[in-house]
């Protein structure tokens, strides 16, 4: 059957989305050197620089969220696919200062193997950048060996967090340590209904027979925990989100941040009933929604489904999170 | 005269995996399409492409330049594990090389692991995980266990290359476990993995760019 989709030369794809998304919102972005998408107003030279990469097919993320208060670079891949260790170092080496580089990756092989490589290229040339790697998937299971557990959502969350400590003028370290906290308190379950093409070779991305859904399906189609018949919204938020709470561990008292990002198939309407579900079990348990985001974020074309994530919070994470920021698709003022 | 190879002799050896590669591109985009998205053969083409571009470039200054620029174009292209494991390869290989002009047989086997050292530094993957390692390693083993045995250097490449295809044949008894095959488990059994194939074809080439040379 022929792809239902609006494109051209599937070769074209990144390049051109990338035209579309820096012209769209050329107040706030630009295109350099073909993949990298910059802000159009850079950071002040004496605060922590934050600079990702991914593949494209993701949209908005990551690169909507490029402005102040969020990403100053991040290095686009074809769709799906990581871009190449040295276009990494070439977006490091551009952001390098005294003041440091955070750069954030997501756990994707492909990913994982270009960060390394302009890593080790970084660390020879001697610039200041500090890593952190995103891996809160818990479909593998709460406490499988952070390798096998994908970065999934939350990354744009930590963008958010990381991004508002290195506009309040804090040093690498700091940002790091605000960074990591957060990383390490915050959980993602996928869940899918349909399943996605890819653009590029009209691949299926995943199998879901027509009255079954997948918990635990990767943005990529990667295998969840199994199939099982299609739930309700409640049914759906409430299974799942008292899974997140004792993989963040949180209790009676604590409050959250609970995001439900959209796939691509998935209404808002939908999501909205799934959030306040999820609301709901969090507030009989006497956890406190503090902070939340619900929409598209990190989609997988037309997949229907959706992310549910829940990180712990306290009051300065909380402070961060609600701090001014300024891209296409996230703005606090 | 001294068994070695020059600068020259490794450009060969590169043409014709070049070829070699390129030439069997239906045949790895196929292996892959089973258990994995099937642009295996695609990203091989991309990388030999980039190495036979980076040939034509060198500056005939040094072995360790011409591994270099292979390793460099390889890792710059997109998409995928192969560009940066096949440009480690070869980055490796070229730090290896150090300053030599040419290499006898023990040189050669230090290059080699230090290519080997190379990957192993971007993947955790040994031998029996199903991937472009179950060719790798025990070609650089062959290499080194000729050296060692002061056997000639086409004779060393031809062992690495019949160890590189025993190894990539191996694979079909194998359950993936790296990479988007992973995720197909179980699925994967009875499969040749696609990555171990190209990586024996790159062994294979070698041994008859050598080969030739004597003729």
């Amino acid at each position: 059957m022929a792809m239902k989709k609006f494109i051209n030369d599937p070769a074209n794809l990144t390049v051109e989305l990338l035209d579309g998304l820096c012209t769209a919102f050329s107040d706030k972005l630009s295109l350099v050197s073909e993949k990298l998408v910059c802000r159009a107003t850079p950071k002040d030279s004496d605060k922590v620089a934050i600079v990702t990469l991914g593949g494209s097919g993701h949209e908005p993320a990551l690169q909507a969220f490029v402005g102040e208060g969020l990403i100053d670079i991040s290095v686009v891949g074809d769709i799906f696919a990581a871009p190449n260790g040295p276009k990494v170092f070439e977006a490091l080496k551009m952001m390098n200062r005294e003041a440091g580089v955070l750069f954030v990756v997501l756990n994707h092989a492909g990913d994982v193997l270009s960060a390394n490589i302009a890593m080790e290229m970084a660390a020879e040339a001697g610039l200041n950048v500090k890593m952190i790697l995103t891996h809160e998937d818990i479909a593998p299971g709460a406490d499988a060996p952070a390798e096998d557990k994908r970065g999934l959502v939350g990354c744009v969350p930590l963008y958010k967090i990381a991004g508002a400590a290195a506009e309040a003028g804090k040093s690498l370290d700091e940002v790091f340590a605000i960074a990591e906290r957060f990383n390490n308190n915050m959980a993602t379950l996928a869940v899918a209904m349909k399943i996605a093409t890819n653009p590029q070779n009209g691949g299926e991305i995943g199998k879901i027979a027509d009255d079954e859904m997948e918990i635990g399906m990767g943005q990529h189609g990667e295998a969840g925990t199994g199939p099982c018949k299609i739930m309700s919204a409640d049914d759906t938020a409430k299974a799942m989100v008292e899974r997140l709470i004792p993989a963040i561990g949180a209790v009676k008292g604590d409050k959250v941040l609970l995001a439900i990002n959209g796939s691509g198939a998935t209404t808002h309407m939908e999501m909205f009933l799934i959030y306040r579900a999820a609301r709901k079990v969090l507030a009989d348990a006497g956890i406190e929604t503090a902070c939340s985001m619900v929409g598209e974020y990190l989609t997988v074309q037309e997949m229907g489904g959706f992310q549910m994530f829940l990180a712990k919070m306290d009051d300065e994470l909380i402070e961060l999170f609600g701090a001014p920021c300024d891209s296409p698709y996230w703005t606090v003022k | 005269m001294a068994d070695t190879i020059s600068a020259d002799n490794v450009t060969a050896m590169l043409q014709t995996a070049v070829a070699l590669i390129r030439d069997n591109e239906p045949l790895l985009s196929r292996l892959d399409s089973v258990t994995g998205d099937g642009d295996h053969g695609a990203a091989m083409v991309s990388a030999v492409a980039a190495a036979e571009k980076a040939l034509g470039e060198w500056d005939k200054s040094s072995l360790k330049s011409l591994l270099h620029g292979v390793g460099w174009g390889m890792m710059c292209i997109d998409g995928g594990s192969t560009g940066p494991l096949w440009g480690s390869l070869f980055m490796g290989m070229s730090k290896g090389a150090g300053e030599a002009e040419s290499l006898d047989c023990a040189a050669l086997a230090e290059v080699f692991e230090a290519g080997l050292a190379k990957v192993q530094s971007q993947s955790k993957a040994q031998v029996g995980d199903k991937t472009m390692m179950d060719a790798l390693i025990p070609a650089v083993g062959a290499i080194r266990s000729a050296a060692d045995a002061s056997a000639s250097i086409s004779d060393a490449m031809a062992s690495a290359a019949s160890a590189a295809a025993q190894g990539a044949q191996a694979t079909a008894g194998m359950q993936a476990r790296f990479g988007r095959a992973r995720n197909l488990g179980e699925r994967t059994i009875g499969h040749v993995d696609p990555g171990a194939t190209s990586m024996s074809l790159l062994f294979k080439a070698f041994s008859e760019a050598l080969s030739a040379r004597e003729t």
